[in-house]
């Protein structure tokens, strides 16, 4: 409890034990937060961005197709302006190629994104990868 | 002619407690409102969420109202009107702003001018109950006792409407991305530090003091230590609603809260020291 008077407060002397058992587990959840994060930042090496693609799903759309892909990084550093250029060939043909950018993709996560084509994928080889990237 | 006296200084109070809650709602949401990352938010954000937000933010006002309301409230229904009020300025306030800055038009699909102007409501209405009750302070504040839970509350308003503020902004997540760990580390202890500081050491107006047989760390336990857990908490929630965790690692999601922690954890303290 904290008493108020003449604008400033003051905390009691003999508080409610609910005050301290807060505190108590409030104490274990911040040394936990900071032991972890301190672990981390002692064992976890920096490595440049590591970037793979996976394709989810191609689907038609009213003005062609979509094709909908995962995007990596599995490295511990974040990637910035990732581009991703997806090409559809025909043989040694390139029938199409377009691309997309993503802002980040975070270290150690996963980003979706979807390429759009005017050309049906199907019967075609997809080649969906990332070509390039800035550090944040 | 006394009851119609009586009526018209009633009204006339009531007309003020509303103008003292536009500029309550003004001086603290206009960041907001002028804010890119807001007004797009306000037509993306998932529905669900900026539902929930809404409705959390009735209990907050009315709990605040009780708090630190207009006019020594006492009862919950005068705490609960009070807080339909506030909400209905930071509606009201919210629109007229977003029409005058020409960021609501008709030709916008009704969900996108309702969701810029409901998201900017929840930190006008907070603005405008502080202003109703705060821009208007004219009684001491003497003999009003502050219970544990009352002042957790405090620190959650403090640090809900910092986080308000800078949650739906991209340089959360880029400063994130561009810190080591041991930047977080730092970062996070700062925060704890300066907290503590803030609140017990510089003897500002409103500020806290420990008896003089009380250790330091009394008040370090029990007040600041869960005071930044729920500035985190209310961290977590902000960045979770804004979808600015989206499938990061869980590595980079402590990071970005802790980087949000620290604005939100000085808005805990400085409630405390102003509210």
């Amino acid at each position: 409890m904290t008493r108020s008077g003449t604008g400033r407060h003051r905390e009691r002397h003999d508080p409610h034990w609910i005050e301290w058992l807060t505190g108590l587990v409030s104490a274990v959840l911040i040394a936990g937060m900071l032991s972890w994060i301190g672990w981390e930042a002692v064992t976890r090496k920096a490595t440049p961005p590591d970037l793979s693609i996976t394709v989810l799903a191609t689907e038609a759309t009213s003005a062609g197709h979509r094709v909908a892909f995962d995007i990596y990084n599995s490295a511990t550093t974040t990637a910035a302006s990732v581009t991703v250029i997806g090409r559809l060939t025909e043989g040694d043909r390139i029938v199409e190629e377009n691309q997309v950018t993503f802002d980040y993709v975070a270290a150690e996560s996963k980003s979706t994104g979807a390429i759009l084509f005017r050309n049906d994928p199907a019967g075609r080889d997809l080649d969906i990868r990332a070509a390039g990237y800035t550090d944040p | 002619m006394a009851v119609a006296e009586d009526e018209t200084s009633g009204f006339s109070r009531f007309v003020t407690g509303l103008g003292r809650g536009v500029a309550g709602a003004l001086f603290l949401a206009l960041p907001m409102l002028m804010t890119m990352e807001m007004w797009h938010l306000g037509y993306y954000m998932a529905r669900e969420r900026l539902f929930l937000l809404l409705l959390l933010n009735i209990p907050l006002l009315v709990l605040l109202a009780h708090r630190i309301g207009f006019e020594n409230i006492s009862t919950w229904r005068e705490a609960v009107r009070d807080a339909i009020i506030a909400y209905g300025i930071g509606i009201v306030t919210s629109l007229v702003v977003l029409a005058a800055l020409g960021l609501l038009r008709g030709g916008m699909p009704a969900a996108e001018i309702v969701g810029k102007t409901a998201l900017q409501s929840v930190p006008a209405s907070i603005g405008a109950m502080l202003g109703r009750s705060q821009l208007g302070h004219e009684e001491t504040d003497d003999g009003k006792k502050g219970t544990y839970p009352g002042e957790l509350l405090l620190m959650a308003t403090g640090a809900l409407f910092l986080s308000l503020n800078i949650a739906p902004t991209d340089e959360i997540v880029v400063l994130a991305y561009k810190m080591t760990a041991w930047h977080a580390l730092v970062v996070a202890l700062l925060s704890i530090a300066l907290m503590h500081g803030f609140v017990y050491a510089v003897s500002f107006i409103g500020g806290h003091e420990l008896s003089p047989e009380t250790p330091w760390w009394h008040a370090f336990v029990r007040f600041t230590l869960p005071g930044y857990v729920v500035a985190l908490g209310i961290c977590i929630f902000t960045l979770w609603i804004f979808e600015r965790l989206g499938d990061s690692s869980a590595v980079e999601i402590m990071l970005s809260v802790i980087v949000l922690g620290f604005p939100a954890s000085l808005g805990a303290a400085a409630a405390r020291l102003i509210l």
